[in-house]
């Protein structure tokens, strides 16, 4: 990992002092262990803050709406399909920004790491290969961070950029479909089981919106959430409320989510909000034969339509 | 300061307290649900979690919940009949809060109470007893002690527990505390147990590093910073609502009225000044147009304009802002980079 | 609630102006017979329903609620169903998914000249929601409502 760190910090570098770009948007080194956290570098002096690691979740493509400024993003493969659905539904400029691409090996889910260690305090982390050492106050732990990856990370079938100006380390091999496998054991169970887990899911739910905010594609000036005449969804933790919330805004990403799981990770409840868009990217890709932030060319599946569409749902008497 | 009056309770004499307890009062505690620590109700002494740190959410839930009932209405022919909830008579005790959720709860105190009492919360707060378990393990994201409360405090309870390892020490911080001293499950502690929890204090304390917090940055931020710092300040900041929401001593709340047909209610529910809605006009202005305003306005209300007009910060130091947000903006960052920055 | 007692669905029914209401009208004036359970919202074509409509029906207490549009093809904005295909498909498979009761949402195509035929599918509809019984599960909570929260949240 840190060969990769240095040759961000040189390609940020470079960018900067030859005013190729006016902010690098990368990861530095969060205040607590296990954490990365997104930071902005405007200076060349300050480039040895960027660091490539483990913990560097969200989705940075997420700060590039409504920027005025020549970008360098440090870009790993769901970035780079967020971008991609960005530029085609021109929130961003291909020529605003300068993609750093970065092959990704996953990240860490830090929830697993702490219950693995029975939730003990971690003090300190250290990660070097494949190896996470963590220390706390009265213990030590060795993990295989290949084992406490995001469940997404291990089935990711994009860890190299889709699109890059210039690449950091080394192409990935890619580890080919993902057959949704989750999607349809859920679906098997029965109705009512899905029911009460999702109203067990909804019920978590404290509405502060980290989970629409930390998503590169919520960029509406208004969410439907927000408006008051009409007003569509209540604003409060009742349950009906919440699970409309969720299904809506899931809906609205149809086509558009690049399952990057940034509003899985800013979520301080842990709700599954996953779920719902699994379903929605596994009927986008069999209905409509789309993935998103794949492809610069191919329009929006609900930008677009085709005589074929299946309608077999529909009521025929 | 351990005082003379304090008391023991034996491990193995928990579970019987906590029945006791539950016996005549609603207890809330920490309970795991999933991989989520919660403060939540309890049923049995065995739904209490007591070794792992902080709950998710803040005492401030059990006396201003998220989501409450003002009235009930129903329309008929030209008659609204309105259902008020009574009061109601059960007493609640808090089991297991940590000092700085309880020190949060003073800080509540000021805004709901008083004068303008809040009947809601006032009724609440005075049927409710807080038994907070002190912290002898201070996690990287805590700082109380920077802001005059600390790992032990006693501030804002009625009674204290600190562990020992094989038995709690038990001390009363108030009245309505000390009546419970002479409980069935507690003994007499002696020098060396007192002796033994001083120790594990100081410890306690020693562990934490100290944040930027106190009269220098009150002093500093009474005059103007460079608004470009406020910008690069909040940059990576989402505008959502979880620091808010989980913050022990925010108190925002939005009324709505939620109408069906002949039915309604109107509800108090939490509202976020990091919301763009929070301060929206009716004619489309908005004062705090985005988050850099928003997250300025958080930053001088809890550490210039409270401390200025109620003598308390508006934060414990609890640390879950640091600890959840979702891009680990860090206060106690903010803060020291703001009483370094230089006046304007 | 009939003269008899027994139950019978409320079901919103969104009709795009060109073809499915003028259908519904067709049948009216035909004096064709179809149960009195739907609840008809003219939109001026199925391309523009929302999601929301369609969930906010369910939660202030719509049993059932039936989109319908024209005939693929036959759109009088050209292509207004095209698109709203695409989405009621994707919409029927997530509520699915997510547990809801299968019938409780349903679309169709009716022609302006479709009298008969749109009698036949709110027959249809109903009897499905009516096998259903009384929706339960989005239904909001208000006073005396299922999710009747208390006091203490």
């Amino acid at each position: 990992m840190s060969r990769l760190t240095r040759e961000i910090r040189e390609a940020a570098r470079t960018l900067l002092r030859d005013k190729q770009a006016q902010v690098v948007i990368g990861f530095e080194e969060g205040s607590l262990p296990l954490r990365s956290r997104p930071c902005f570098i405007r200076k060349a002096e300050d480039v040895d803050r960027l660091v490539w690691n483990s913990f560097s979740e969200i989705n940075l493509a997420r700060y590039l709406t409504k920027r005025k400024e020549k970008v360098a993003l440090v870009t790993k493969g769901c970035d780079s399909r967020a971008l991609v659905e960005l530029i085609k539904e021109n929130q961003v400029s291909r020529d605003q920004v300068i993609v750093i691409g970065v092959p990704c090996e996953g990240m860490i889910d830090r929830a697993r790491v702490e219950a693995e260690v029975g939730h003990k305090t971690i003090v300190e982390v250290k990660e070097t290969e494949n190896r996470l050492a963590l220390k706390g106050r009265a213990f030590e732990k060795v993990l295989d961070r290949r084992e406490f990856l995001y469940e997404r990370c291990k089935t990711c079938d994009h860890r190299n950029p889709v699109l890059y100006d210039m690449l950091v380390g080394q192409l990935l091999e890619e580890k080919g479909q993902d057959a949704f496998s989750d999607v349809e054991a859920f679906n098997a169970l029965d109705r009512e089981k899905r029911w009460a887990y999702l109203t067990e899911e909804a019920g978590k739910c404290i509405r502060c919106y980290a989970c629409r905010n930390a998503c590169p594609l919520c960029y509406c000036p208004e969410c439907f959430v927000d408006t008051s005449q009409p007003q569509w969804v209540g604003k409060s933790t009742g349950l009906s409320d919440t699970l409309v919330f969720h299904l809506v805004r899931a809906f609205h990403l149809a086509g558009r989510c690049v399952a990057c799981g940034a509003c899985e990770q800013a979520c301080p409840m842990g709700v599954d909000i996953r779920k719902l868009n699994r379903k929605l990217l596994k009927d986008v890709k069999a209905l409509f034969n789309y993935e998103a932030g794949v492809s610069l060319e191919e329009a929006n599946p609900l930008a677009t339509f085709s005589a074929d569409d299946p309608e077999q749902f529909m009521v025929n008497p | 300061m351990i005082r003379e009056n304090a008391r023991i309770l034996r491990k193995e004499r928990l579970e019987r307290f906590l029945e006791d307890l539950l016996q005549d009062h609603l207890v809330l505690a920490p309970r795991r649900k999933g991989e989520l620590l919660l403060l939540d109700r309890i049923e049995s002494p065995r739904d209490v979690v007591l070794e792992d740190g902080k709950t998710k959410n803040s005492a401030k839930y059990a006396l201003f919940p998220q989501r409450e009932r003002i009235f009930a209405y129903r329309a008929e022919e030209g008659k609204v009949e309105l259902h008020v909830s009574p009061p109601a008579e059960e007493k609640q005790i808090l089991f297991g809060v940590r000092p700085c959720d309880a020190r949060g709860l003073l800080l509540l105190d000021t805004v709901f109470g008083g004068d303008c009492g809040d009947p809601y919360y006032v009724d609440k707060r005075a049927r409710t007893l807080v038994v907070s378990m002190a912290c002898v393990n201070p996690g990287p994201s805590c700082f109380c002690l920077s802001l005059g409360g600390g790992p032990c405090s006693t501030d804002g309870s009625d009674l204290v527990l600190l562990d020992l390892g094989d038995c709690y020490v038990v001390e009363a911080a108030s009245v309505k505390g000390r009546a419970f001293l002479q409980d069935r499950s507690f003994e007499d502690a002696g020098a060396e147990a007192l002796a033994r929890a001083g120790k594990i204090r100081k410890e306690a304390e020693s562990s934490m590093n100290p944040a930027a917090i106190g009269e220098a940055l009150e002093k500093r931020l009474e005059q103007p910073v460079d608004d470009l710092l406020w910008g690069d300040l909040a940059e990576s900041c989402l505008g959502c609502g979880v620091c808010t929401y989980l913050c022990p001593t925010c108190h925002c709340f939005d009324i709505c009225d939620e109408a069906a047909a002949a039915t309604g209610e109107r509800i108090r529910i939490w509202d976020s000044c990091q919301f763009p809605l929070f301060t929206q006009e009716a004619s489309g202005f908005n004062p705090r147009p985005s988050g850099k305003e928003r997250f300025r306005q958080r930053i001088m209300h809890k550490f210039s304009y409270l401390p200025r007009g109620r003598n308390m910060a508006g934060c414990v130091g609890c640390g879950r802002c640091v600890a959840e947000c979702p891009v680990n903006l860090d206060v106690r960052e903010v803060l020291e980079k703001l009483s370094q920055a230089e006046a304007q | 609630m009939t003269e008899c007692g027994t139950w019978e669905p409320k079901i919103v029914a969104f009709l795009c102006n060109w073809c499915s209401y003028a259908g519904a009208d067709l049948a009216g004036i035909s004096r064709i017979q179809y149960p009195p359970t739907i609840r008809i919202i003219r939109v001026p074509c199925s391309g523009r329903i929302d999601p929301l409509f369609i969930l906010a029906s369910l939660q202030k207490g719509a049993d059932g609620v039936l989109v319908s549009g024209c005939h693929p093809g036959e759109c009088h904005y050209l292509t207004g169903n095209y698109s709203a295909r695409r989405k009621f498909a994707l919409l029927k498979s997530l509520l699915e998914y997510v547990g809801l009761e299968e019938d409780r949402v349903q679309f169709s195509w009716v022609s302006a000249s479709e009298g008969a035929r749109f009698a036949k599918v709110v027959e249809k509809v109903t009897a499905r929601i009516k096998a259903l019984g009384p929706a339960k599960q989005l239904v909001k909570d208000v006073p005396g409502g299922s999710f009747d929260v208390a006091a203490h949240s």
